[in-house]
């Protein structure tokens, strides 16, 4: 999860890493209030947006301001923009600084062996990923042996020496070093995936953290509890892009589900759209392929599958049935694949959440889609047994259904019978 | 069904590059032993799935106080150095532990030089992993996961992890396998069923399916993985189940790149993800793609596969045909076995949940007690030795010492509990045990702690009957001393009054008595609150019917004396007009037994013995009585034949229920000891069967 840069600066401030003065965050809604004049006595100021992304700088999501018009005037323009597709909801004023350099210091974990690594370079404040490319001479990455608390003194000392030399401020070496050590020492108190602090300037009051990114390991989150209570952060943020409404409905109900389109997407006339629900994530992202490849294989790229979706382990009926109602109660979806294999979750739970959805939505005249798949696993006898007698029970709640029981053939086959019985159906 | 010897499957082969001295213990015993650590629900079930798949699941771990056993027979230890203590030949271990305390675990295996670690713990902070990761690259301990399904080997049917019975091994002829065949690496595991039923239908066979771990940091990634298994003699080819997301497949790109040599044998990767949108996250697996990333996207890893020379596929048909393509159109089976094996496998009928227990064999018209008929028990043994039976599994070799521990407990002061007039025996022995602070700080053996208990039980009856006890010598001398008083000198009446309160020892799990006890101790409370428990549920009804049945063959033996009728009709009179006034007559009757094999054996000894009067041979016609009087057949019972003694012997009643509860007493205590030996604290029952229709 991601922290805002002002999250992670009261982070910063706490432990010993100076930051520049925060004068406040203003937030969306509170724009047509006229930021005090007073806030400038103390000189100019940055107004800078609050968005869980990088890039900002480039995008315009950076001011200074040395007049109130000049302030307000960036307040309003930096509230007004998305970047990246992130809306800024909120922007951090905090006084300007002047300096007389910029590095950059960062602690992240090498995805190759997933050990850590101390990053540093003299080239401050500009795209690190960047001078990683073009200069790679002017980064030091340092990997930390093991998995220490605290950064041992001599990789603290040469990245001190490394930066103070690169800055040309042979003094500051030990006040680089001593950055660094606090740095890493956060990275690992708070378990984090990333934390760095591009620019870190150097000014005549010493060195300042003008920028932080913080990234803390999802995992993790439980034990961070009391970080996360004093910066008033109460439940895990989603950092990729705002939920669409089935996902919200999907989280409420317990189980994992990503929309694969926008919200406001419609498909194109002659598309067939396909919701999914399959068993387990990993399962979960193949049968999207799967989709899309048997579409495209045998009916000329016109399938489109519509959804991600994880049950989670060991589902209760209703959350089974809410699979399936949520899909339906989706206009755009035209048909539901469906696949329980293996595993330890019941195919006699699936198969009873399944028909439950269906006979509530037959009985109150809602919408029904045709449904296609496989169930194979735990359970099967029962399951096989409670589908037959349902069916011969609602013969007109099931007209659409239809589940291989067992593995006579594979699912990429399965999901081409129930593409080709929609098309048949729909006289396509 | 011929398996794989084991030795000659791919786990014995990668124990062996790492411990040279298992593998020749393996060689030896045609075994790999492994264990499970941590006992939640899921360790717990697969701890008997991977057994039931054949597996040599030889020992568990779990901290939880008491718990000795888990399947029965399956050991389970506090820590992993108690169990390597017990077990040095343990090869590969599966972790289960929540994720808060998984890497404990994982490092005390690691430490202590176990090979293989499979490490299914899911959401384990990175901090914590990257610990494991680094003792693991110490020791060289081949880690898998965390967050794996685990790793399963079909040839050899041996699984360590939660993978189920799905994948199929080369099968040259009916019902013997062997070591071929594909190997199958993936990142999730719900796709390798798919993957490997696709296989399956083309006759390819799986040797080896191994699941790495859904997260960034694991522990074997591809690049050291592949080459592993590539070495296998057995494995012809090797399939990489990647997906977007990560490195991992760029790293093992680029790794062949760098060694072509250690990867001589052909790879198909199959990588999910083509179609997901970017940004997105997708469940457990962390697939996300970051936009801009030059890895991560199902096109980077494309591209870095076959610039390497891996045909990369992304749909089920591609993969059967690439492999196919490259084992040069070999088969292993034939595809109906594999569907037929499926179909037999699923439709078989799901296992029948069942109540176990190793104490009191319960069938109709047999008990037998730790391997021993309980009539044996009756009329040749002595009640210390029983109680030693029953609590410990086999005869004390001194159950003097049983006796003396009884009757020191005896001597100590009756705690002052207020008992009521009128109150049941149970209810007031279960008070004075409950408010008995001696019997709660009492310490010694499981055996010496029963005797204990029955010591104080004695004393407490010696107080509700108002009897001495005086100087007993062993313990079934001082239960009868409590129960007949001066009585009990005479030889005849200890006889047979010990031999009743033998035949009470126990009777299964399902007596309410029982039951009590074992849902008590699944709470864990203080072994005298789980045995009161037990006593408590003693009453008329249950186990209590003997002291009513008494006062039913005193009215009979009196009936005949007044009226100078034969016993038979007085009985049949009585039992009619209790019929007609709604009553019931105890002492008749079993759940289970026609002839319950403690009624024989207790009517012979109080023959032999010359107890035997009226009463008891009123219990001999009774049944007779019965039928004639209501056209049911009801035979007598156990409570009725000790009714009857009592009151032949001229005792008050109610020493037929308080023989009973004594005897009882080490049947309560026998199935306390096993449910906290054998089961998890809060054992569960089965939750779906809660209904609310109110």
């Amino acid at each position: 999860m991601r922290l805002y840069e002002h999250e992670a600066k009261r982070v910063f401030a706490k432990r010993g890493l100076r930051v520049p003065e925060s004068l406040g965050l203003l937030y969306k809604g509170c724009g047509e209030l006229d930021v005090p004049a007073e806030v400038l006595d103390g000189g100019p100021v940055m107004v800078k947006a609050q968005v869980l992304t990088g890039g900002r700088g480039k995008a315009g999501g950076v001011a200074k301001a040395s007049t109130p018009e000049e302030l307000n005037a960036a307040v309003a323009r930096i509230l007004d923009l998305r970047i990246k597709g992130f809306p800024v909801e909120a922007v951090l004023v905090e006084r300007a600084a002047s300096y007389r350099g910029a590095c950059y210091l960062g602690v992240t974990t090498d995805p190759r062996t997933a050990g850590l690594v101390l990053i540093a370079s003299a080239a401050g404040g500009v795209d690190i990923e960047e001078v990683a490319r073009n200069r790679p001479e002017a980064i030091l990455k340092l990997p930390v042996a093991g998995n220490p608390a605290e950064l041992p003194a001599a990789d603290a000392e040469r990245a001190g020496a490394f930066l103070a030399e690169g800055l040309g401020e042979p003094d500051l070496a030990p006040a680089l070093a001593d950055a660094a050590s606090r740095l890493f020492a956060a990275f690992q108190a708070h378990d984090c995936k990333v934390l760095e602090i591009n620019p870190l300037l150097v000014t005549d009051e010493g060195l300042l953290a003008a920028d932080a990114k913080m990234v803390i390991d999802d995992n993790a989150l439980y034990r961070q509890a009391r970080l996360l209570d004093e910066l008033g952060i109460r439940s895990k943020r989603h950092d990729v892009a705002e939920p669409t409404a089935n996902e919200r409905r999907a989280a409420k109900a317990g189980f994992f589900y990503v929309d694969l389109h926008p919200e406001d997407w419609k498909p194109e006339p002659g598309q067939v759209v396909v919701g999914l629900v399959p068993g387990g994530a990993g399962y979960g992202i193949f049968s999207i392929d799967e989709v899309r490849n048997v579409g495209d294989r045998f009916f000329d790229g016109r399938v489109v599958p519509f959804n991600f979706m994880d049950s989670g382990g060991g589902p209760t009926l209703a959350r089974v049935a809410e699979m399936f109602h949520l899909l339906m109660d989706d206009p755009r979806v035209d048909l539901v694949i469906t696949s329980r294999f293996g595993g330890i979750s019941s195919c006699d739970t699936f198969i009873r959440g399944l028909v439950r959805a269906l006979r509530e939505r037959h009985a109150d005249g809602r919408r029904v889609v045709r449904v296609h798949g496989r169930m194979v696993g735990t359970d099967l006898p029962a399951a096989r047994a409670f589908l037959e007698s349902a069916m011969r029970e609602t013969p007109e709640a099931l007209a659409r259904l239809d589940i291989t029981v067992g593995n006579r053939q594979i699912m990429a086959e399965v999901i081409k019978e129930g593409l080709r019985r929609h098309f048949e159906e729909v006289g396509a | 069904m011929t398996t794989l010897p084991i030795a000659d499957g791919m786990l014995a082969w990668l124990v062996r590059e790492r411990r040279p001295d298992l593998a020749r213990r393996i060689a030896e015993t045609g075994r790999i032993e492994t264990a499970v650590i941590g006992l939640g629900r899921q360790g717990t079930r697969h701890a008997g799935l991977m057994r039931e798949f054949g597996t040599t699941v030889t020992a568990a771990v779990s901290p939880e106080a008491g718990l000795k056993v888990v399947h029965e027979t399956i050991p389970v230890y506090p820590t992993v150095a108690a169990m390597l203590a017990e077990h040095p030949d343990i090869a590969a271990v599966s972790i289960w532990k929540h994720f808060s305390t998984a890497k404990y675990a994982a490092l005390e295996c690691i430490e202590a030089g176990i090979p293989i670690v499979v490490l299914i713990s899911e959401g384990m902070p990175v901090r914590d992993v990257r610990d494991v990761l680094v003792a693991a690259r110490e020791k060289g301990t081949l880690l898998l996961g965390p967050n794996t399904p685990g790793i399963i080997f079909p040839p050899e049917r041996v699984k360590v992890g939660m993978l189920p019975d799905v994948f199929h091994p080369a099968e040259p002829e009916p019902e013997r396998f062997t070591a071929e065949g594909v190997t199958i690496c993936s990142r999730s595991g719900a796709i390798l069923y798919h993957m490997s039923d696709a296989l399956a239908s083309a006759g390819i066979a799986q040797n080896a399916v191994i699941g790495v771990g859904g997260d960034s940091a694991i522990g074997t990634p591809f690049p050291d993985l592949v080459p592993m298994v590539m070495d296998f003699p057995g494995t012809d080819l090797v399939v990489v189940a990647g997906e977007i997301g990560g490195i991992a497949e760029e790293l093992l790109a680029e790794a062949i790149r760098a060694h072509p040599e250690r990867f001589p044998k052909p790879i198909v990767a199959l990588i999910s993800g083509r179609y997901a949108p970017e940004g997105k996250t997708m469940g457990h697996a962390g697939a996300i793609v970051s936009p801009g990333a030059d890895w991560g996207t199902w096109e980077s890893k494309r591209r870095a596969l076959e610039a390497a020379g891996v045909t990369v596929v992304n749909n089920q048909w591609d993969l059967i045909e690439a492999v196919r393509d490259k084992l040069g159109g070999r088969t292993y089976f034939r595809a109906e076995d594999y569907y037929r094996r499926m179909a037999e496998r699923w439709d078989a009928p799901p296992p029948v949940k069942r109540w176990t227990t190793r104490i009191t064999k319960v069938e109709p018209d047999n008990l037998v007690v730790r391997g021993v008929p309980l009539v044996d028990l009756v009329a040749e043994r002595r009640f210390a030795e029983v109680v030693g039976l029953i609590v410990d599994g086999r005869f004390p070799e001194d159950p003097s010492a049983l006796d003396r521990v009884a009757v020191e407990a005896a001597k100590l002061p009756v705690p002052p509990v207020p008992l009521r007039d009128g109150d049941d025996p149970s209810k007031q022995l279960a008070a004075i045990l409950l408010a008995d602070e001696a019997l709660a700080a009492f310490e010694g053996s499981r055996a010496e702690r029963v005797a204990f208990a029955l010591g104080r039980s004695a004393a407490a009856f010696g107080r509700i009957f108002g009897h001495e006890l005086g100087e007993a010598g062993t313990l079934g001398e001082l239960l009868v001393r409590a129960m007949a008083g001066e009585r009990a000198a005479e030889a005849a009446v200890a006889r047979v009054l010990e031999a009743c309160v033998v035949a009470s020892v126990d009777h299964g799990v399902t007596p309410p008595s029982a039951q009590a006890t074992i849902l008590s101790a699944t709470v864990r409370p203080a072994y005298e609150v789980a045995v009161a428990s037990g006593v408590m549920a003693i009453t008329d009804v249950h186990g209590g019917a003997g002291a009513r049945a008494a006062e039913f063959f005193l009215e009979c033996r009196d009936r005949a004396e007044a009226e100078g009728i034969d016993l038979e009709v007085a009985a049949e009179r009585i039992i009619l007009e209790r019929s007609i006034a709604g009553e019931r007559v105890e002492g008749m009757g079993h759940r289970v037994h026609k002839r319950d094999p403690r009624r024989d054996v207790l009517w012979r000894l109080a023959d032999e013995a010359g107890v035997s009067g009226a009463c008891v041979r009123a219990s001999h016609v009774v049944e007779r009585a019965f039928r004639i009087a209501r056209g049911m057949s009801l035979p007598v019972n156990v409570d009725g034949v000790i009714g009857a003694i009592v009151a032949d012997m001229g005792l008050d009643p109610r020493v037929a229920k308080a023989a009973f509860v004594l005897g009882r007493i080490a049947g309560l205590s026998a199935h306390y000891f096993e449910e906290i030996d054998t089961q998890p604290q809060m054992r569960r029952v089965d939750f779906s069967r809660a209904v609310y229709t109110g």
